[in-house]
């Protein structure tokens, strides 16, 4: 390590998170321009070096660029969000074709006034491949299906609950969040676009997700917090 | 690493805090300092103790500065309503090095990052808000950096300033000056057209 140099994860879709480093980093960024920026879609060149944990990065082709379209402080806090998650979750040199696939799909997804519904998505599908998402239909102790009642949840417990088997403190997921859920977990991301999303809608579904994933990583997500402000 | 006499260890451990100082040159920074005439060094150490002590930020435009308000904001040669928004204190100097502007600043000292824990709450805009829509300013120039991050800010700031009489103006992006089309990416390819400028 030089002084100064710039790290870089690099979601791989054939050899996962790489690590590497650009040279000099205020030269780097002269170099490498926007390729930089978090969630750009590049052809990257780099290589990989004997007893070294850090590959080195050579060259940067923009395939899509997150500056392509407006930027506004709920979309760049979305981008960081998948950027922060991807960083937690993944291991280095552990390839993940289906989590590549997802990040393609959502960070297209991610707009302007448009940004709930990736986030929604992503998270829970994260949870999903990471095999963190309990059976989200019927409580987990009684066997009862939720219907047309709330389900319960406890945020240091992963499963979902009926009224009469949740406990102290528990939040809960509206019947309609959780007919959401159903409808993310078994339809592309693309099937979501054309319909309103605000704020509030699923709001209870996305915290569920995010706080699971928070306790799954055993960290606060600095990006998790941020997009909890945004959303109330 | 080597093993220094204490007080060579603690100046290379405060050096290597410095922004792109790392081991090497601490040591080779703290060496020199070691060999220079103990009037040179005492200047140095006076030097950072009095800018602790004399520097503060501009109560209008949060420049860093000795006399509040700072020599711009006081300058009754400028035009104070032309407010040029910047990230840091040191890209002031490099507007004020195209000689081409002659409007009054704001510092934000930093911009909006989600990764970073920096949100709307975080930034230090309520003096320009204040300037803005006293009906002070005519035009607000935002001079946030093309990135990301940047762009949430500069959008941000035109969400904010929406409604007053300022004209909220972004600088423009484009192909480097002195360099070839050829290497510019796509986005900056983009922006470059949608900036262009009549000629004839
Ligand atoms: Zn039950
Ligand atoms: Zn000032």
């Amino acid at each position: 390590m030089h002084e100064a140099d710039l790290i870089v994860s690099l979601f791989t879709r054939d050899q996962g998170k790489v690590k590497g480093v650009a040279k000099a980093a205020s030269k780097s960024r002269r170099r490498f321009g926007g390729a930089l920026e978090p969630m750009t879609h590049v052809r990257a060149s780099y290589a990989e070096r004997p007893r070294q944990e850090l590959a080195r990065l050579d060259a940067f082709e923009i395939i899509h660029s997150p500056l392509s379209e407006p930027v506004d402080y709920g979309r760049a806090t979305a981008l960081a969000f998948y950027a922060e998650v991807l960083e937690e979750t993944l291991q280095d040199h552990d390839p993940q074709d289906a989590v590549f696939r997802l990040l393609l799909a959502v960070v297209e997804q991610t707009q302007v006034n448009r940004f709930w519904m990736p986030v929604t998505y992503f998270s829970l599908w994260i949870l999903r491949l990471n095999g963190w998402l309990p059976e989200m239909t019927r409580c987990a102790l009684c066997g009862e299906p939720f219907g047309e009642s709330p389900a319960y949840w406890h945020p240091l417990a992963d499963t979902l609950h009926c009224a009469t088997h949740r406990r102290d403190g528990s939040a809960t997921l509206s019947p309609e969040s959780i007919a959401l859920a159903a409808a993310i977990l078994r339809s592309p991301v693309a099937a979501f676009a054309s319909g309103d999303w605000p704020r509030r809608r699923a709001a209870d579904l996305r915290r569920y997700a995010l706080r699971s994933l928070e306790r799954h990583l055993e960290r606060r997500l600095t990006t998790a917090t941020a997009l909890m402000k945004l959303g109330g | 690493m080597a093993r220094f006499a204490e007080p060579m260890a603690r100046l290379i451990e405060e050096l290597r805090k410095l922004p792109g100082i790392g081991a090497k040159s601490a040591q080779r920074l703290a060496f020199h300092i070691l060999r220079a005439s103990a009037a040179d060094a005492e200047a140095l150490a006076g030097a950072v103790r009095e800018l602790k002590a004399k520097l503060r930020l501009c109560s209008i435009c949060n420049n860093i500065t000795d006399v509040d308000p700072c020599g711009y904001c006081s300058n009754p040669m400028r035009n104070h309503r032309l407010v040029c928004v910047v990230e840091e204190p040191t890209n002031i100097a490099t507007i004020e090095k195209t000689r081409s502007y002659n409007g009054v600043y704001h510092v934000l000292h930093g911009t909006l990052s989600p990764l970073n824990g920096v949100g709307p709450e975080h930034l230090r805009t309520a003096s320009l808000a204040a300037r803005v829509s006293g009906g002070e300013v005519d035009e607000v120039i935002i001079a946030t950096s093309p990135t990301v991050e940047g762009e949430a800010t500069a959008d941000y700031l035109a969400g904010m300033l929406r409604g007053t009489a300022a004209r909220i103006m972004r600088i423009a992006t484009g192909v480097p000056a002195g360099s070839d089309i050829e290497y510019a990416d796509e986005v900056t390819m983009t922006r470059a057209l949608e900036g262009r400028r009549q000629m004839g």
